[in-house]
């Protein structure tokens, strides 16, 4: 049964962030943020609670040093800023302090896929592959802007690490209304329903992923689209149950290198379960360091865009 | 000292007592060093050895029979792959059982391994090992200690040759712009990196200017002179001071055993049986000669 879908009004993620951390200080007195000069996010938790907030500069590596050393006294810090920087500068302190001895730290930022126009020093685009790989880290990547405050809170009784991902989030789609889906962290949120074939993607693509969905759907196509925003630990239930219903026909999008994202993440669910499949396409940013544009005109450029995106289904559509 | 509150049950040892205490150390080093069948790192643990003698049974507040006590100074271990040296440091306080160490070192489903593990072995405060990640721990320590008006000092121990990994340098900077008087960092300069002596690999000198540049409070020692040190410890700026302190200790990495002082061989190694005597008369023979 297909589910209209209508774009939702646009909201800033880091504004969410910003007033979600902001109420959490309130009920939690051990929360802390820090972030590596990236801190306009943070402006209203600093203003309230100056003394649990720090920002020590261009300085990744000792955001989170700093950030394990608070969490090994009894505190959660949540570490704010740019992915490119703090998933690849900072790797080795966030495996080593903090996934190592698994602490509360919580590693929130921006700039993950090729958003921003930056350029590809500040493209985040194997940090999922990256993240994914480390013991105990539990990996997000947010599309709903009031969904990423959501999970910030959720996340606020984990016991481990955990890395949430954000585009630009400066503008925003709301797509879920509140209290539309159940979210869980560790559960993909069946964004649309659909039983003809399965859009598997997270992050900046899933209203991609729903605008082609409801484009083939005006065609008599019935698309389901997952919002697989938890990477890890993934549902690999949902996979196997989609793999039923949806005739085995998969495509997976996502702003993140093709191979070792969450269309690897899926891979691995189907060979250890020993799922087959009719049909299997990934899109996603393929073995280049791309250039400049607009997110979109990037997403068009390295094919997985919205045509992509429809060629791609139509594809797995028409195999037998 | 200035700390608040005393949580420490043994008696301020004499500066002979903690010599002797440092001895005991080197020779609980060197056995292990003999009869466990790897390496072991023993020439920075014993340019190490009088340093830790001095913080563990003079310098730390700290009670091994309450490990998780708030108001407990915190010791960091930065140069990690000296490890052994604070396993035996804290047995020697009370935290761990000499021949537990001995018995069990390296071997499967031990806690006491190459670097110090926090999840496997109670009373570490950080899991270390890859140089350069202890002084930024040490700084959230002390953070964490004034946003709660904790008096306790974080102590972080470093090695000269891992100031070379820039992350500490990012700390230093950290430290010093939150003020964290309450953060003790003492360095084993004892001039050797792995495979080289430290200035032919890497210029450190001026390296008192370094740190000094970084707007810290530095003092120099002989880190083999226990007196220095203990002085050192005793004229510590107080924890609510705004200036974080480095404790520049010049050292002998294999300092005790002549054959392994200032020898790179010696970074790492192993002794068998007949070389643990050797070391062991050599270390003999550093004995003060203590008149009747």
């Amino acid at each position: 049964m297909p589910v209209t879908f209508t774009f939702g009004e646009w909201l800033s993620a880091r504004s969410v962030i910003g007033s979600t951390l902001a109420e959490l200080g309130g009920e939690y007195d051990n929360l802390w943020t820090i972030t590596p000069e990236i801190g306009a996010t943070l402006g209203e938790f600093r203003a309230l609670y100056p003394d649990r907030f720090l920002d020590v500069g261009i300085a990744e590596q000792v955001s989170i040093g700093v950030a394990a050393g608070l969490a090994y006294e009894g505190n959660i810090p949540v570490v704010s800023g740019m992915l490119p920087f703090l998933s690849m500068r900072a790797l080795e302190q966030i495996r080593s302090d903090v996934c190592y001895p698994n602490l509360p730290v919580k590693i929130i930022g921006t700039h993950g896929g090729l958003v921003g126009n930056g350029g590809s020093t500040h493209y985040a685009v194997e940090d999922l592959a990256l993240m994914c790989a480390l013991t105990n880290m539990t990996v997000t990547s947010i599309a709903d802007p009031l969904m990423a405050g959501d999970i910030l809170r959720q996340s606020m009784k984990m016991s481990g690490p955990i890395y949430i991902r954000l585009g630009v989030g400066k503008s925003d789609m709301v797509l879920y209304e509140p209290g539309q889906h159940d979210i869980q962290i560790g559960k993909g949120i069946v964004a649309r329903d659909g039983y003809d074939a399965t859009i598997f993607t997270h992050g900046t693509t899933v209203a991609q992923a729903l605008e082609a969905a409801e484009t083939l759907g005006a065609l008599g196509h019935s698309i389901r689209v997952i919002d697989m925003f938890t990477l890890k630990p993934i549902d690999a239930d949902l996979i196997e149950r989609c793999a039923k219903e949806t005739g085995g026909r998969f495509v997976v999008l996502e702003d993140h290198l093709a191979y070792g994202g969450l269309a690897s993440r899926i891979a691995d669910v189907l060979v250890d379960r020993n799922i087959n499949l009719t049909a299997f396409e990934r899109l996603g940013i393929p073995q280049v360091y791309a250039g400049f544009g607009g997110d979109e005109e990037l997403r068009d450029k390295y094919g997985y865009g919205l045509t992509s995106t429809i060629s791609a289904i139509m594809r797995v559509l028409a195999t037998k | 000292m200035s700390t608040s509150i005393s949580l420490s049950s043994e008696p301020k040892h004499t500066v002979a007592e903690l010599e002797d205490l440092a001895y005991e150390l080197r020779e609980k080093l060197l056995y292990l060093c003999g009869t466990y069948e790897g390496a072991v790192h023993i020439g920075g643990d014993l340019s190490l050895a009088d340093m830790l003698t001095a913080l563990y049974h003079y310098g730390l507040n700290v009670d091994p029979d309450d490990i998780s006590n708030p108001h407990r100074d915190r010791f960091i271990l930065s140069k990690g792959h000296a490890a052994v040296c604070m396993y035996i440091s804290m047995a020697m306080r009370g935290f761990f059982d000499f021949d537990d160490i001995v018995a069990t070192y390296g071997q499967l489903g031990s806690a006491y391994g190459m670097h110090p593990c926090k999840v496997q072995l109670r009373g570490v405060e950080a899991s270390t090992g890859s140089l350069g990640h202890g002084l930024p721990i040490a700084v959230g320590m002390a953070k964490s200690a004034r946003q709660k008006g904790e008096k306790h000092r974080v102590f972080c121990v470093l090695g000269d040759g891992e100031t070379g990994e820039g992350s500490v340098w990012e700390a230093a900077m950290a430290a010093r712009s939150s003020q964290l008087g309450n953060l003790i960092a003492f360095v084993d300069r004892n001039h050797q990196l792995m495979t080289s002596f430290s200035e032919d690999r890497v210029v450190l000198e001026p390296y008192l200017g370094k740190w000094a540049s970084f707007g810290w409070n530095v003092v120099s020692v002989d880190g083999h002179n226990m007196q220095d040190l203990v002085n050192i410890i005793d004229n510590l700026p107080s924890s609510d001071s705004t200036r974080p302190t480095v404790v520049i200790c010049e050292t002998i990495k294999g300092k005790g055993v002549d054959f392994m002082e200032r020898n790179i061989a010696w970074h790492a190694g192993s002794l068998g049986a007949a070389d643990l005597e050797r070391a062991m008369a050599a270390l003999e023979s550093t004995r003060k000669v203590v008149s009747a």
